[in-house]
């Protein structure tokens, strides 16, 4: 790795950033744009976020905490877990834990950072580990390998069974690191009694993990604290989805990566439930209104990512979106589970619910929280089995009415890669024109945004979309 | 004899699958080591574990997988779509990786295009990856649902004592196989082309034929003289192999592949199953308790072990460490291995490779013969 990337910590140098972005909602509009000069590689993507008024500058805020309690965490005498996106993250709050979350650290690099996560991305090849693993984990891995962050105390991660990429990517850390490693695995199928006790015990074995680790048992007023938290943040969850039905959507295209990123990060706290409140409150107004969340207030197109979106650097795929006047629905990290969802109406065996009753019955819904997280629910089976991929895709879409289909993955994901092409052919079928996007959400060396831009284009105008 | 283990080993039918095939009984594909081979087997079924040897082309398996997956799974795919495989009775699908079990539906919807190429026995077993008591209890669970599958559609009854049968059967090989690796270690009369055919033959044969010929054959090396002549001792370890060609191309570079920890290979037979108690426990426990394929996440140090034990037992100068490009599993703890070995002083080189024809052959014989002169 260059010396010079290895000058600031990883979270330090990311927080930093974020830091004084969060800054720029407390002063006036020359401050802010004099504060822009501070942050020239994040003043496009600060932009976007600003732009957006209140819930962007929650978000900004939001990130700000996550990271500066990532940083300080030791120095407060807590614990870090590295853990993945799709962990839902009110358990390790209930401890007191904080979740270094790869994947969001991998989002948070690739937009912000100058050079995006390259260096990191690679510094994991360095070691051994292979250059064709998932860059959702290796963009931010390379970092933590290197020691330049935050130093993760154990690590828990829940994909085994779901995507053995991103499951190896924990096991390595683990093995390389020497930590402590726990795994909640998942069964083939979401729904049923077998799935359903093999989902609870395994997660009711994590907190006698988290107990080992953390030395301390789980505190029940704490944990009903989150999962009233959590009980919130998934009512408003659910009034966004509805929202999300109106032709045109209300709801601003990159609500979409405020809602999971913040829950990946910052899910079961009060900073997350504040985030979905401005968030609401603002896709409301733009209903009262009867105008598009897009930039224009205008939607000529719905779109619906049926994995996940691009996240190389200044954030342009929302760009791209405003632009062309797209709403844009959600993708696959969008999708919760939580009962009361749109989707989940009807499909109620797929669905979870939370209760406050009992510490049981509090885990137990972690447990069934967790074992609904986005792509832990829909790709643990065949892609067109019930509940499964294809399911989800055409259950949402038939709910949300997209024009197009687009998937976005990375190059390390075998899961997808292995059957997108059969559900692009069942969801053209369906008559939803699709566009596979041969790129990467985290590395724009395999395909740049440009090129990625050009192949969009070019599908919109020949499938005669948004014009 | 060696030539009928090779034989075996170079194509997917062979006589006794013809003749197996010719009595009118079935046979049934899977493509990984976590299935209980013994309960197709006390069936009445034989099981063969899918190879693609003789594959030329992927036009078939490209038309339904994606651009960035794993070669042996789409190679699987290619022959089951040009009918290679339309010779079996039944298929089982196990989670053995992301693109492994993706074989699943990329076969079933190929099937749809491709008249006759799924048979009407289309199975998918789910195996956990780790080893608790729950995930036991999903294990068992799903050998029951299998179980039944298996009587329903062949009209076959599975008794317990059929497949105690079979677990000494099947133990028996173990046996034998780990004599074999024991005759490998001391006196080295064998090549590791050959070792790999006769344990290749085992996945495509009836198990009392095969035990028969194996323990003739084990018989008879046990009396041969060492063919290692100076050549350096090597140990191969990583993702499935079970191309011929690769080995020999190692071993032409001057070396003699004395052992593996491999899935056709040590990691399928180094143990044995209970042959007492409840058969399917027994089966259940052995099959899950297996940690050494990566797949098994957070088992590293058991892996290690393993592979240092290997080293030390078959007096290995060397370790290949490779894996087929995409299986990241593998590929990604062979670094750690490298790390590892390396500090241990054992010598390592790490090589990825494409499942398939040996179209590198230059790249690696280029590698082991650098890696060979490390060694001298």
């Amino acid at each position: 790795m260059k010396k010079e990337s290895m000058e600031y910590q990883y979270d330090w140098n990311i927080w930093t950033i974020i830091h004084n972005a969060s800054l720029a909602a407390d002063g006036t509009r020359k401050e802010y744009e004099a504060l822009l000069e501070y942050v020239p590689h994040f003043r496009d993507v600060l932009d976007i976020i600003i732009r957006e008024g209140e819930p962007g500058i929650r978000l900004l805020k939001l990130l700000e905490e996550y990271l500066h309690s990532l940083t300080t965490a030791h120095a407060e005498g807590k614990k870090v877990a590295m853990t993945t996106f799709c962990m839902a993250t009110p358990v390790l709050y209930a401890f007191d834990v904080v979740p270094l979350s790869l994947e969001p650290l991998s989002v948070l690099g690739t937009l912000v950072l100058k050079r995006g996560t390259a260096e990191f991305l690679d510094y994991c090849c360095e070691l051994g580990f292979t250059e064709t693993s998932c860059s959702a984990q290796r963009g931010a891995l390379g970092a933590y390998l290197a020691g330049m962050g935050a130093s993760p105390d154990f690590i828990v991660c829940d994909t085994p069974g779901v995507c053995d990429t991103n499951a190896n990517s924990f096991a390595f850390a683990s093995a390389w690191l020497d930590l402590p490693f726990y795994q909640l695995n998942h069964p083939q199928a979401v729904a049923g009694e077998r799935s359903q006790r093999y989902h609870r015990q395994d997660f009711h074995n994590m907190i006698a993990f988290l107990e080992e680790h953390t030395g301390r048992k789980i505190d029940l007023e704490r944990l009903r604290s989150v999962i009233r938290e959590v009980k919130r943040q998934d009512e408003i969850s659910c009034e966004l989805s509805d929202l999300i039905q109106l032709r045109p959507s209300p709801v601003p295209s990159i609500y979409d990566l405020f809602l999971y990123g913040g829950k990946f990060m910052m899910g079961g706290t009060p900073q997350y439930t504040a985030l979905l409140e401005a968030m609401l409150e603002k896709a409301k107004d733009n209903a009262r209104k009867n105008i598009s969340g897009t930039r224009s207030g205008k939607e000529k197109a719905r779109a619906l990512c049926c994995y996940v979106d691009h996240y190389t650097t200044d954030a342009r795929l929302w760009e791209f979106f405003d632009e062309f006047e797209i709403s844009h629905l959600g993708s696959l990290l969008f999708t919760f589970w939580q009962n009361g969802m749109p989707y989940a109406r009807g499909r109620e065996q797929e669905g979870y619910g939370v209760s406050d009753m009992d510490l049981d019955a509090m885990i137990d819904s972690l447990a069934d929280q967790n074992s609904r997280m986005p792509m832990i629910k829909q790709i643990r089976g065949p892609y067109d089995a019930p509940h499964m991929w294809l399911d989800d895709t055409i259950g949402i879409s038939q709910i949300v009415k997209p024009d197009f289909i687009i998937y976005i993955g990375t190059m390390g994901c075998r899961n997808t890669w292995s059957n997108i092409k059969l559900l692009q052919r069942d969801t053209e079928r369906h008559g939803i024109p699709t566009l596979v996007l041969y790129c990467d959400a985290f590395d724009d060396r395999v395909a740049s945004w440009e090129a990625v831009r050009e192949r969009f284009s070019e599908f919109i105008h020949v499938r005669r979309i948004a014009s | 004899m060696i030539e009928t283990f090779r034989q075996i080993a170079s194509e997917i039918q062979n006589p006794y699958i013809e003749a197996w095939k010719a009595a009118g009984k079935p046979v049934i594909g899977f493509p990984c080591t976590f299935l209980p081979e013994e309960v197709i087997a006390a069936a009445g079924i034989l099981p063969m574990r899918f190879r693609a040897v003789g594959i030329s082309s992927l036009s078939i398996g490209d038309t339904y997988y994606g651009p960035v997956v794993c070669s042996f799974p789409k190679c699987i795919l290619q022959l089951a779509g040009e009918g290679v495989y339309n010779f079996l009775d039944g298929v089982i699908i196990t989670p053995g990786c992301d693109s492994m079990r993706r074989l699943d539906e990329c076969w079933r919807k190929a099937g749809e295009d491709i008249a006759g190429i799924t048979p009407g026995f289309f199975h998918y077993f789910g195996v956990p990856h780790k080893s608790t008591d729950y995930s036991l209890r999903w294990f068992v669970e799903e050998l029951g649902i299998l179980i039944e599958s298996l009587e329903k559609h062949f009209g076959r009854a599975i008794t317990d004592e059929a497949m105690r049968q079979n677990i000494r059967k099947y133990n028996t090989s173990r046996r034998l196989l780990q004599r074999l690796d024991q005759v490998r270690a001391a006196g080295t009369p064998i090549s590791g082309e050959d070792a790999l055919a006769i344990v290749l033959a085992g996945s495509a044969m009836p198990r009392d034929e095969y035990n028969r010929l194996l323990e003739a054959l084990v018989a008879e090396l046990e009396q041969l003289p060492s063919i290692q002549d100076g050549r350096k001792r090597l140990l191969l370890v990583g993702s499935l192999n079970d191309d011929l060609d690769f080995v020999r191309v190692i071993e032409e570079c001057g070396a003699v592949v004395v052992g593996d920890a491999m899935c056709f290979g040590a990691r399928s037979y180094h143990t044995l199953v209970a042959e007492d108690g409840d058969p399917v426990e027994a089966l259940a426990r052995h099959y899950l308790s297996r940690n050494l394929c990566p797949r098994m996440f957070g088992y590293y140090k058991d892996r290690l072990e393993f592979i240092l034990k290997r080293v030390k037992d078959t007096r290995a100068d060397g370790v290949v460490l490779q894996n087929i490009r995409f299986c990241d599993m593998h590929g990604s703890e062979n670094g750690i291995f490298a790390r590892d070995l390396a500090k241990a002083g054992i010598p390592n080189v790490r090589m990825e490779r494409e499942y398939g024809p040996l179209v590198e052959s230059g790249r690696i014989k280029m590698r082991v013969d650098a890696f060979i002169e490390r060694l001298a």
